[in-house]
């Protein structure tokens, strides 16, 4: 107990004498996880945005316009019972017709000349969550078109397309971004510690001739480390906030203008935790490579 | 409690010790001689695990330290008081916290540690300047607080380098009559010196060294 004491004094102490390096590595830190945690932020709400988007996906299937009235309803039931059908609604011609009519008031007079109603019945499909990625949307919409009765199968694919592929490459981009930069934290935080322990070199020698374990000798800086990659990390997310405010600011009116409700969100409790856990993490690695990779502490 | 079977230590090609053999009995107060380069901080160092052996076995209380893991090596020194030529105090810690540094690695309880270090101080007559800290004392001082650190563990041997090296005659005579206590009081000490005055007066044995080799092993309890 009174060992863990001293341990914790010590590093506090090493952190307070060397208030420049340590200054200036919580700083660096910071900012390189703050690089980070915008890719983060990025990726996080596209990624909202796209589970959005796919929970609103409706596969429209166009019937044959010669299927009586049997055969919509034992198609309904077929279709129904497909295992990646959540639910479905019948549209009929003439419904139809009255959607466009009330959807484009302006382009009505486009129908009026043919006579017939040219729109055909459909069923609007909501999928089973599990089968709402672009892949399942396709093949399942591909299966159908073969059955007897189906005219055509459409949904928005292209759109939900485009954001997947958009955040495939993102989430690369944060894996590169997020390996290079905890690269650069750890290296910074394992700079600041070496410079400490050249520091007390002399006496960090004497605590081993006394008969210091290398455990006991090194455990302070560890603890320094781990602190410095908590306090950049705690800064980085402090940035972040401010930024974020600022970037919603800016964004707000005019999202509002073009009709667009913001969805932007910041960091839920847990990520932001997870965040400096990270940064933690990062600063216990470094001081661990300063200690004990290259130019390492003699036990 | 010491043994020592046809050690040599080289560096750089140079024998710093060669083939030495030498016993130490628990309880024995041995003074190590020689001119300077003769090998007697090389041969502390040995015995503290400082350094390794380049030939021979070394027993230390009957754990052979030429073979011992680094990892044992904390356990082992906390059996033994070193007294540096240079002190190693830590200068920004009182002569209390340099005293109950031992203890405080070792994990002794502060009611323990405060106990043992008034000792220890008494011990070496410095208990006064518990909360100096040692850039402020003198050289001999310093000595003491060095000494007072060696022996807080009740260590069962004590080892020396040079512990009166620049120091008065009388002044070192006080530091001698230190040692014979410890010694009474059942330690194993070994001192490494030069200093004629200090053999004379201390009338132990004495093993002296010449370029790294054992010239002579003679004196009281021979
Ligand atoms: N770390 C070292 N590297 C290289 N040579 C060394 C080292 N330590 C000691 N030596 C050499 O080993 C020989 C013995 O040195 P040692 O320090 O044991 O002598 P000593 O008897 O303690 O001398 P002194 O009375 O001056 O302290 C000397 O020639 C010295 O130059
Ligand atoms: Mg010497």
């Amino acid at each position: 107990m009174r060992r863990l004491g001293y341990l914790l004094r010590e590093a506090l102490t090493n952190i307070r004498l060397n208030r420049t390096t340590t200054l200036v590595a919580v700083a660096t830190t910071a900012f390189t996880l703050a690089c980070f945690g915008v890719f983060l932020l990025l990726y996080l709400n596209l990624r909202g945005m796209v589970g959005s988007l796919q929970d609103d996906i409706k596969v429209i299937v166009y019937l044959q316009d010669n299927l009586t009235a049997q055969g919509v309803t034992a198609l309904q039931h077929q279709i129904k019972a497909e295992p990646e059908v959540l639910s479905l609604t019948y549209l009929s011609k003439a419904q139809a017709l009255a959607d466009f009519h009330a959807q484009f008031p302006d382009e009505s007079h486009l129908l009026e000349g043919l006579g017939e109603n040219p729109l055909p019945a459909s069923f609007v499909v909501t999928l089973v969550p599990k089968f709402r990625s672009s892949d399942a949307v396709q093949r399942w919409s591909d299966r159908l078109r073969s059955v007897p009765g189906v005219a055509q199968v459409q949904y928005s694919r292209e759109w939900i397309e485009n954001l997947a592929v958009v955040i495939g490459y993102l989430e690369l981009a944060a894996v590169a971004v997020g390996t290079v930069l905890s690269a650069a934290s750890v290296t910074i935080i394992a700079n600041t510690i070496r410079l400490t322990v050249y520091a007390r070199r002399d006496e960090i020698e004497i605590m081993r001739l006394i008969g210091a374990t290398g455990a006991f000798i090194k455990t302070p800086y560890l603890l320094e480390g781990s602190v410095l990659g908590a306090l950049g990390a705690g800064l980085a997310l402090l940035l972040l906030k401010g930024g974020f405010e600022l970037f919603i600011d800016q964004l707000g009116p005019t999202g509002r203008f073009l009709g667009i409700e913001t969805g932007f969100r910041f960091f839920p409790a847990h990520i932001s935790f997870l965040m400096v856990l990270a940064g933690l993490v990062l600063g216990f690695l470094g001081s661990f490579v300063s200690l004990f990779g290259f130019g390492k502490v003699r036990s | 409690m010491i043994q020592l079977f046809h050690v040599s230590k080289y560096y750089d090609r140079r024998p710093a010790l060669s083939d030495m053999t030498l016993q130490i009995e628990k309880g024995e107060f041995v003074l190590l001689m020689g001119p300077s380069g003769a090998g007697k901080t090389t041969l502390l160092k040995l015995l503290f695990c400082a350094e390794r052996p380049d030939e021979g076995q070394i027993l230390v209380q009957g754990r052979n330290v030429a073979r011992i893991k680094t990892s044992q090596v904390p356990a082992l020194r906390r059996t033994m008081g070193f007294v540096f030529q240079d002190f190693k105090l830590l200068p920004k810690k009182s002569v209390f916290d340099n005293v109950a540094l031992p203890l405080l690695v070792q994990g002794v309880s502060s009611f323990d540690t405060r106990r043992k270090v008034a000792e220890a101080l008494k011990a070496v007559g410095i208990d006064h300047k518990k909360e100096s800290r040692p850039t402020m004392l003198s050289a001999g001082e310093q000595q003491r607080v060095c000494i007072a650190r060696a022996i807080v563990n009740g260590p069962l041997m004590l080892l020396a380098d040079e512990p009166t090296g620049n120091m008065d005659p009388e002044l070192a005579g006080e530091i001698m009559e230190l040692f014979k206590t410890i010694n009474a009081r059942g330690t194993t000490v070994v001192i490494a010196t030069h200093n004629r005055q200090v053999v004379e007066q201390v009338n132990r044995r004495v093993v002296t060294l010449v370029q790294g080799k054992l010239a002579s092993d003679e004196g009281a309890g021979r």
